[in-house]
């Protein structure tokens, strides 16, 4: 089986004023069909740049691809053409950002600017397109979406424009479903729903979502697969329920077990010391030598890579030496 | 149980609301409507709600930050609401506050050694070199590094900036402490790290913390007892370890259910204990009933007329009229 | 727990220094400086290096530049020397502008502050008052000033201050507006600073960029209405400036270009060197510059 979405060793720079940096450092990644894949991380890790890059937006300059290969259904995107792009952006691929104010333009009402996605890649008349809008709306749960539809951005609620968002983006029934940080800015119950209405579309229109989270109660609900990602790279990659019930990397680890959890009242929290280093100060070993309780000289010069040492791939030396 | 540090009673807040028409009568927006509770020395209460549940503005009113309408706040036995402006800023030597956003709660342009040292210069307390010992002491105490005292807040991440936070308000020894989402804004890695360093500055310095989050999860970590807010008032409120475990109020339910947990597995195919629509209602317009009428599946039409009382069981509060 | 390189500098970036930095890498804005630096200390010691009044009659009038070596840039109608009249001039000329930007400053940054951080009710006066002045014709009303208190430097330059400074009391109340609602001002307010303390020490120097760029733009307008005042011939008759002289020979513009135009030159390219470090004033405050 071909996945729908194959990344391979994807690289991406970005030039700053510290010289260019590696964003994404030898990435790769692949989402089947129907399925959703997780991507988790701190900030900074390149979970979002990933998304961009997958989108074809990564702000260029100063970001650049500089290597590797990204393909939808087979079509390679590095090297598409600007036109080629667009025209698979919305139809293909659709991306949820994290802000829906900002992402909604304030001047129309939201039915418009669901009709206008949907007369971009389809042949419909305004009419059909505003009727359609209105079906999606209903379908994403807004209640009397007839009269929702004339409303602009700024007189819904975060979850309802978020919902508009979904809806937008569903609209040319797009193979592969980007969220990025979906719900970061809503609360946890518009959040449940958020997750509970991601479910539900991916059921009904069979389309694959990467989610891009730092939250792994998130991944719990709402994944199949997950990535790890730290400082640009990929450290571990498997099955959900592996991940979040066998964590390998020391890393992967620390972000279970930091989290305070609704179930249980610990005194202690475990931390994981330090932060995510600055890109422009990676070294060549591994980027999470300093904050990691196993790391030996080795960690430090040589960077691991994504390998399987017997549970699923991880990019560790320590657990590819046994030491763990 | 000890004596209440802090004692709230009947606290209202109310903000006012352009006229709808020129010399009409101004409407008001109570955004926190006869809010009561007690917080015991050396004790942690937190306040929990979603945006717009006015748990922020009563943290806020409670230490007079903002103005509240009626109601009184006893601190060891003093209404600070009763204070003349000169005798309230004397009290403030007993109270700190952490704020959510570490990015904007420092003054860019003063060094974080001098952010540290003004409720010293302020309060006029010790000389100059004893200030400055009392900020170094504080500096380690919080885990920053004596090198960086001469730093700007720009330089520091933001798990540091909410350290130097934290050191300013601790420089006067407080007695309370109010965190208003202090860890909200930032990486769970980091998160943890917070959560951990204010959990033993409490034990060790005998602090007391009005503890406002939306995160249950770190709610359960750090405090003793919780008080559950929702449109203005308080529907819910007991120890931490029975609200989590035996929640009565829907809403508290509702939240709990919401909250992402690693248990909950989409593989599994989880179901939500209970899930609620919508969004709350509009604090300008309250319903005339139980403000979670609306969106509660237990809901009756006693709900929506009569506005439940708050029932008193031992120390567990509910203002529900289907408890359960 | 550290064996990588840690990757903290030790050294304090004070955002004035931050802002010097980038100031120093704008080409235009450096050499608007240098240019700035030379007129005022051109200016400055041009008494030194001239003996002798500017008023005084020379030489035969409307000597065209370029004739006589002892005056290079010719005659005026009356026979004086321009020269003189350039190098005397600017002191004047640039002093009108900076008093003029300093009362500006000193009113609008008041005025804007208090309107900006109260609110209510005296920000409702104080922007009554604002507008007012805002919607009087900037220069009859300078005009007015001027005659009724006769035309002596402070004059001019105290009206043009009264004239102009609106427009920073509105930039300075919108900046107040921003930033007081920022967490680090209710930090201050929560250790217990009093209200001129937040004004003063904590909103004013975070809303110093603005106020800065606008400053150095207002002392590049208020030398043009030094100029255009004395145009009118409502400048000081006892003082030399650039815009006297200009003023002085303008109904003789037909016969002898050089009297008005070399002022004129001087004046253009002083507002110029200011603006140019305005610009980059305002390009080293701007954050998003930054990472370039």
């Amino acid at each position: 089986m071909t996945a729908l979405l194959d990344i391979s060793d994807l690289h991406v720079t970005f030039n700053t004023r510290h010289g260019r940096v590696t964003a994404l450092d030898s990435v790769s990644l692949h989402v089947n069909a129907g399925e959703t894949l997780g991507v988790v991380g701190e900030s900074g890790c390149g979970k979002s740049i990933t998304a961009l890059s997958v989108m074809g937006l990564i702000p260029a300059p100063p970001g650049k691809i500089a290597g590797g290969s990204i393909k939808l259904n087979g079509e390679e995107l590095t090297t598409a053409s600007p036109a080629r792009l667009r025209a698979l952006r919305g139809a293909e691929a659709a991306m949820i950002f994290q802000e829906p104010m900002t992402s909604l333009n304030p001047v129309f009402t939201v039915g418009e600017q669901i009709a206008e996605a949907i007369m971009l890649h389809q042949k419909a008349s305004h009419d059909q397109a505003f009727k359609q809008a209105i079906a999606l709306l209903d379908r994403v749960g807004i209640p009397s979406p007839d009269t929702r539809a004339r409303d602009y951005p700024h007189q819904l609620s975060g979850g309802m424009r978020q919902r508009v968002m979904i809806a937008m983006a569903v609209s040319c029934r797009p193979k592969l479903l980007i969220a990025d940080e979906p719900t970061t800015a809503l609360d946890v119950t518009v959040q449940a729903q958020i997750f509970d209405l991601l479910n539900e579309i991916q059921r009904d229109f069979g389309a694959a979502i990467i989610l891009i989270t730092h939250d792994m109660g998130a991944i719990a609900e709402m994944a199949d697969r997950v990535a790890v990602m730290y400082a640009g790279r990929v450290i571990e990659s498997a099955r959900a329920d592996d991940v979040l019930d066998h964590p390998q990397h020391p890393y992967a680890h620390g972000l279970i077990d930091c989290i305070p959890n609704v179930g249980k009242g610990d005194t202690s929290l475990k931390e994981i010391p330090g932060v995510v280093p600055p890109l422009h100060l990676l070294g060549d070993g591994c980027a999470f030598a300093a904050r990691c309780a196993h790391a030996d000289a080795r960690c430090t010069r040589e960077k691991p890579v994504l390998t399987d040492h017997g549970h699923h791939p991880v990019a560790c030396h320590a657990i590819e030496e046994a030491r763990l | 149980m000890t004596a209440p540090l802090l004692e709230v009673r009947d606290l209202t807040v109310r903000f006012a609301l352009p006229r709808p028409r020129p010399f009409g009568p101004r409407p008001y927006l109570e955004a926190v409507r006869s809010v009561s509770f007690t917080l015991a020395k050396g004790r942690a209460l937190g306040i929990v709600g979603e945006s717009g549940s006015g748990k922020t503005t009563t943290a806020m009113s409670a230490i007079r930050l903002a103005p509240a309408a009626s109601g009184q706040v006893l601190m060891n036995g003093t209404d600070l609401l009763a204070l003349d402006e000169d005798a309230m800023r004397r009290q403030r030597k007993d109270i700190g506050l952490i704020f959510q956003d570490p990015y904007s709660s420092l003054n860019p342009r003063a060094r974080v050694a001098d952010i540290v040292r003004e409720p010293l210069d302020l309060m006029n307390i010790g000389t100059p070199a004893t200030r400055m010992d009392r900020v170094r002491t504080l500096f380690t105490r919080v885990g920053l590094r004596e090198d960086q005292l001469n730093l700007f807040p720009h330089q520091f991440s933001g798990g540091q900036r909410q350290r130097i936070s934290i050191a300013r308000a601790l420089t006067t020894n407080p007695q309370l402490l109010v965190c208003d989402e202090p860890v909200s804004a930032l990486d769970v890695a980091i998160q943890a790290q917070i959560l951990n360093l204010l959990g033993h500055l409490k034990t060790e310095l005998g602090l007391s913390y009005l503890f406002i989050s939306h995160d249950l999860g770190v709610v359960r970590h750090v405090c003793d007892d919780v008080a559950v807010m929702y449109l203005g008032k308080i529907v819910e409120s007991a120890p931490v370890e029975r609200l989590f475990t035996q929640p009565q109020h829907p809403y508290t339910q509702a939240l709990l259910s919401a909250a992402p947990s690693l248990k909950r597995r989409k593989s599994q195919g989880y179901a939500r204990a209970m899930q609620i629509t919508g969004d709350p209602p509009s604090p300008i317009n309250p319903p005339q009933g139980c403000a979670f009428a609306g969106r509660c599946p237990k809901a009756q039409s006693r709900c929506r007329s009569e506005r439940p009382e708050m029932k008193v069981a031992g120390d567990h509060k509910i203002a529900c009229h289907f408890p359960a | 727990m550290t064996n990588q390189p840690m990757t903290e500098t030790y050294i304090a970036q004070s955002p004035s220094r931050e802002a010097w930095r980038m100031f120093r890498r704008n080409l235009p804005a450096v050499f608007g400086l240098g240019l700035l630096i030379a007129i005022i200390v051109i200016t400055l010691y041009g008494a030194f290096l001239y003996q002798g009044d500017p008023f005084d009659i020379v030489w035969a009038p409307h000597e065209p530049p370029g004739v006589t070596p002892e005056f290079p840039l010719g005659t005026d109608y009356l026979g004086r020397d321009i020269v003189a009249g350039l190098l005397m001039g600017g002191g004047p000329t640039l002093a009108v502008g900076a008093v003029a930007a300093l009362i500006t400053m000193v009113i609008g940054i008041s005025l804007g502050a208090l309107s900006g951080y109260y609110g209510g009710w005296v920000d409702n006066l104080l922007m009554r008052i604002t507008e007012f002045f805002q919607v009087l014709p900037a220069l009859l009303f300078a005009m007015v000033l001027v005659t009724l208190f006769s035309p002596s430097l402070w004059t001019i330059a105290i009206a043009i201050g009264v004239v102009s400074w609106p427009q920073t009391a509105r930039l300075t109340r919108a900046e107040f507006l921003k930033i007081k609602e920022l967490e680090y001002v209710t930090a201050a307010r929560a250790i217990g600073a009093r209200n001129r303390r937040i004004i003063w020490k904590v909103i004013l120097p975070n809303a110093a960029p603005p106020l800065i760029v606008s400053a150095t733009l207002t002392i590049g307008v208020a030398i043009l209405f030094e100029a255009g005042l004395s145009f009118l011939g409502l400048g000081d008759p006892n003082v030399m400036s650039w815009g006297l002289m200009i003023g002085a020979n303008r109904d003789y513009i037909l016969d002898a270009w050089w009297p008005v135009t070399f002022p004129g030159l001087a004046i253009f390219l002083t507002v110029f060197a200011v603006s140019l470090v305005g610009d980059g004033l305002n390009d080293a405050f701007n954050p998003k510059l930054r990472e370039r």
